[in-house]
């Protein structure tokens, strides 16, 4: 079962060949199986998604018709609602939050007829590059158990590299589905900004949140896209666009002109360096041509984001005071204990560390020095992409500077924040990126190519995806649990 | 430029209403102070006569809608999420010792 794509299971399905029930149970053996050792689950829904595989078995049976995503598994990342469920953020203040509301992506994936199979773990807050932030459990990577993930969706990632489910939700503020998809071997795509709706994603940072789809493949991705990208009322950074066909657009790539910033990637290491140089030679065969485009303002995404995105997350989690919602310190005997011991004991060292951080670039007789600057350089590199999309199609960069590393050994901060240099400069810009599988390095981990689009270019990139992927099945692989 | 110390970390403590510990303060003195060099490297970069960027999009406008009422959630549904209630309200310690 597991060695179908999504795509495929749906299609048996459809015709009769196997049974909702069979598919669901299939997969949450495989989780039981694997999953005590990989730890990508916070919670499994074995209930809700038996009884919603018996509900598309019977709708079947009487020739009912049925949805897009119909007999299709997904997990959900633990900070995207699902109605009734726990959404705990892997944050020890919200493991008592039930939410009262279905995200907008839920919403529309269960319209479709998919399976919701569970919740998965992420870095707290969803901050963070290798899911270790996790104040809940630890997540390994399934190609290597001593190695982390990546994050801040490692969960949803390793739960599809282990083929746990067919398909799984993550969020991208920074990187966060792109680098744990590169690290764990399967396609992640982090759509325009505004593409998919926000409504029932508890917000990071707000002008770089985006949801985006983890799959086996880049039809599976696309698939979801249909589904989920398209115009929400509830999210007014929602784009004012219907949804798009983008199966029937994963056209011919040749003649696409793929952009490579050379002098930014300068001080790529071998490996790394090598595998990317052979994806572009596969490019190249598929009928693109390379174009040496300068992106040298990329070099200070990493310090502009971690002004504008700490800044817009001190705001966001003003709202976890232990007054309306989460765990109250018990301690608490007057109002402002409330507030500061709830805090105190419910956050996690990044998650202070950054709000921390976002508090003062935004306090007083700093903020015009910090965020404001750093605003202004957000501008410089939107203009930076605009320009370069005058010259080339496409842009391909690796997605991380290195495969997955191992767990708990990067203790320092920047250090953690500077893998994400190839990743972070595409939330800033609001662009289309997708993660997918371009080689191995020597001790067998996957490594990602990130083919990024102009804005509203997501039908382009996911077109280029699934061209590469077709003429490189064998980075399409399983690994052994 | 960070003119970071001890009594800075206690201020933003107290605005962010986190109650750290004075070990806790001490680490993230320092982390901020390294995090804060990191990003001092923005001052290399010539913004004269550049606009901030107020959103990543082009040609966005207010999103308003018509003040009629929609789809509501009843009171029973967010008490159940608060930590404490009384009489249909949330309830807190008192403001003051």
């Amino acid at each position: 079962m597991h060695n179908f794509s999504a795509i495929e299971i749906r299609d048996k399905f459809l015709k009769g060949e196997i049974s909702a029930v069979s598919i669901v149970e299939s997969f949450l053996n495989r989780i039981a199986t694997y999953d005590k050792e990989i730890g990508s689950f916070l919670e499994v829904f074995n209930e809700r998604a038996l009884k919603k595989a018996k509900e598309l078995d019977a709708k079947l049976g009487k020739g009912e018709k049925l949805g897009k995503l119909a007999g299709i598994t997904i997990a959900i990342k633990d900070n995207i609602h699902v109605k009734g469920e726990i959404t705990t953020c892997a944050s020890k203040f919200l493991t008592n939050y039930k939410a009262p509301f279905d995200s907008t992506a839920v919403k529309l994936l269960e319209l479709e007829d998919a399976i919701i199979i569970g919740k998965t773990n992420l870095d707290e807050f969803a901050m963070g590059s290798s899911t270790e932030n996790s104040a809940l459990q630890v997540t390994k990577n399934p190609w290597d158990l001593k190695c982390v993930p990546g994050g801040s969706s490692g969960g949803s990632a390793a739960a599809v590299a282990a083929r746990l489910c067919s398909i799984s939700l993550g969020s991208d503020t920074g990187g966060s589905v792109r680098q744990p998809a590169a690290f764990c071997g399967i396609v992640g795509f982090k759509p325009t900004y505004g593409r998919i709706s926000r409504y029932g994603l508890v917000a990071y940072g707000s002008s770089l949140d985006q949801i985006g789809p983890l799959a086996t493949n880049a039809r599976d991705a696309a698939l979801v896209m249909e589904v989920l990208g398209t115009h929400c009322d509830k999210d007014s950074t929602s784009l004012p666009l219907g949804s798009d066909d983008y199966l029937n657009q994963m056209n011919s790539i040749k003649g696409l002109r793929i952009g490579v910033p050379q002098d930014f990637l300068k001080n790529l290491s071998e490996e790394p360096k090598k595998i990317f140089y052979e994806a572009l030679e596969t490019l190249k065969s598929l009928g693109c041509t390379i174009v040496d485009i300068d992106l040298n303002i990329l070099k200070y995404s990493i310090a502009t984001y971690y002004i504008l995105a700490t800044a817009e997350a001190s705001t966001n989690l003003a709202r976890f005071d232990g007054v309306r919602y989460g765990v109250r310190s018990a301690k608490a005997k007057t109002l402002n204990e409330v507030y500061d011991l709830s805090k105190e004991e419910g956050y996690g060292k990044e998650v202070k560390r950054r709000i921390l951080l976002g508090t003062y670039v935004l306090s007083s007789g700093y903020a015009h020095a910090y965020y404001k600057k750093a605003q202004k350089v957000r501008t410089l590199i939107v203009e930076c992409y605009k320009k370069a999309f005058e010259m080339c199609d496409l842009i391909a960069t690796p997605v991380s500077p290195f495969a997955a590393f191992e767990i708990g050994s990067i203790k320092d901060p920047i250090q953690m924040y500077l893998e994400d240099i190839y990743t972070i400069p595409i939330n800033l810009a609001g662009l289309p990126a997708i993660s997918i599988p371009d080689g191995f390095s020597k001790s067998g981990k996957p490594m990602g190519l990130q083919l990024i689009g102009p804005q509203k270019g997501d039908v382009r990139v996911l077109a280029a995806a699934y061209a590469f992927e077709q003429a490189k099945p064998e980075f399409t692989a399983i690994p052994k649990l | 430029m960070a003119n970071l110390d001890k009594e800075t970390i206690k201020n933003l403590t107290k605005l962010c209403r986190i109650d750290c510990s004075e070990e806790e303060q001490l680490n993230l003195l320092q982390d901020l102070k390294k995090i804060l060099d990191y990003i001092d490297q923005l001052d290399e970069v010539d913004t004269e006569t550049v606009e901030p960027c107020y959103h990543v999009l082009d040609n966005v406008s207010n999103v308003t809608r018509e003040d009629i009422v929609g789809e509501t959630m009843p009171r029973e549904v967010f008490l159940a999420l608060a930590p404490s209630h009384a009489g249909g309200l949330i309830k807190v310690p008192p403001v003051m010792k």
